[in-house]
């Protein structure tokens, strides 16, 4: 079954260049053996990294069809950072990959422990959708 | 370049789309298959994807012990991802003009549903390892 494990932030917490180049580079470092690790194990589908909030839009369709765009979002709101679609044996199994991927270190080594949103990955619309 | 464009709802709309007659619903995902079948025609489709029910979402932490530690429980307020498109398109606009057809695509009594489509471009350094 598949899983996909989403990091969100808040717009405030999009900190990460402000860390030092070492701490960055075992961030990084720890999220590329993560990958490494799940694509052995055969349970990585994809993992993708997004380009930071400041860049996000939101589009409606107008009436005649043009899309409006709009870049305005409440200080509150959660944006997606990056994600996994791993495929896995049990709910269980995706639960401890998040718990890793919360782990990973921050400034000074420190685990983040980050909450990470785990939803199951439909396998298709529903027949009665088709 | 590649965009991913986020289709999210709160609950209240979540409860309202279960509340859409079968036609609508039908009518709907006609719609959105459509869209798929002209951007895999035009090269631009990479993925879509739909998400099963919020119920079932859980956010995860690492403990000390690295064991997982769940919890359900979330605001009213909080928006849900329900589905996603990943595209591969020359311009930002137009990622922005996908999202406009995917929000105008019909909801009850074929009324454009015009939900927000929220449009964020893939990391630059994902870019570059998937080419």
């Amino acid at each position: 079954m598949k899983y996909i494990l989403m990091m969100n932030t808040m717009r405030a917490g999009q900190g990460v260049p402000q860390w030092d180049q070492k701490d960055l580079q075992a961030h990084i470092a720890f999220m590329i053996g993560l990958n490494k690790g799940l694509r052995q194990s055969g349970e990585l589908v994809s993992a993708e990294g997004l380009s930071f909030p400041d860049q996000a839009k939101l589009v409606r369709a107008g009436t005649d069809g043009v899309p409006i765009t709009d870049g305005v979002f409440p200080e509150s709101k959660e944006f997606l950072a990056g994600y996994w679609i791993v495929d896995v044996d049990s709910p269980e199994r995706a639960y401890a990959i998040a718990a890793k991927v919360s782990a990973a270190p921050g400034p000074g080594g420190t685990p983040l422990n980050m909450p990470i949103e785990v939803r199951p990955i439909m396998s298709g619309p529903p027949p009665e959708m088709l | 370049m590649k965009y991913i464009l986020l289709m999210s709802g709160a609950k209240a709309g979540v409860d309202s789309y279960h509340a859409w007659s079968q036609k609508d619903i039908e009518t709907h995902m006609a719609v959105l298959r459509s869209i798929t079948n002209d951007l895999s025609g035009s090269g631009e489709f990479v993925a879509t994807q739909g998400l099963a029910e919020p119920a079932e979402a859980k956010v995860v932490r690492g403990e000390k012990n690295g064991m997982p530690v769940t919890d359900g429980i979330f605001p009213e307020s909080k928006e849900f991802l329900l589905g996603y498109w990943i595209v591969d398109v020359a311009t930002p606009e137009r990622a922005y003009a996908i999202a406009g057809r995917i929000s105008a695509a019909p909801g009850p009594g074929g009324a454009p549903t015009n939900m927000p489509i929220e449009v964020r471009r893939f990391a630059a350094y994902e870019q570059s390892k998937s080419q």
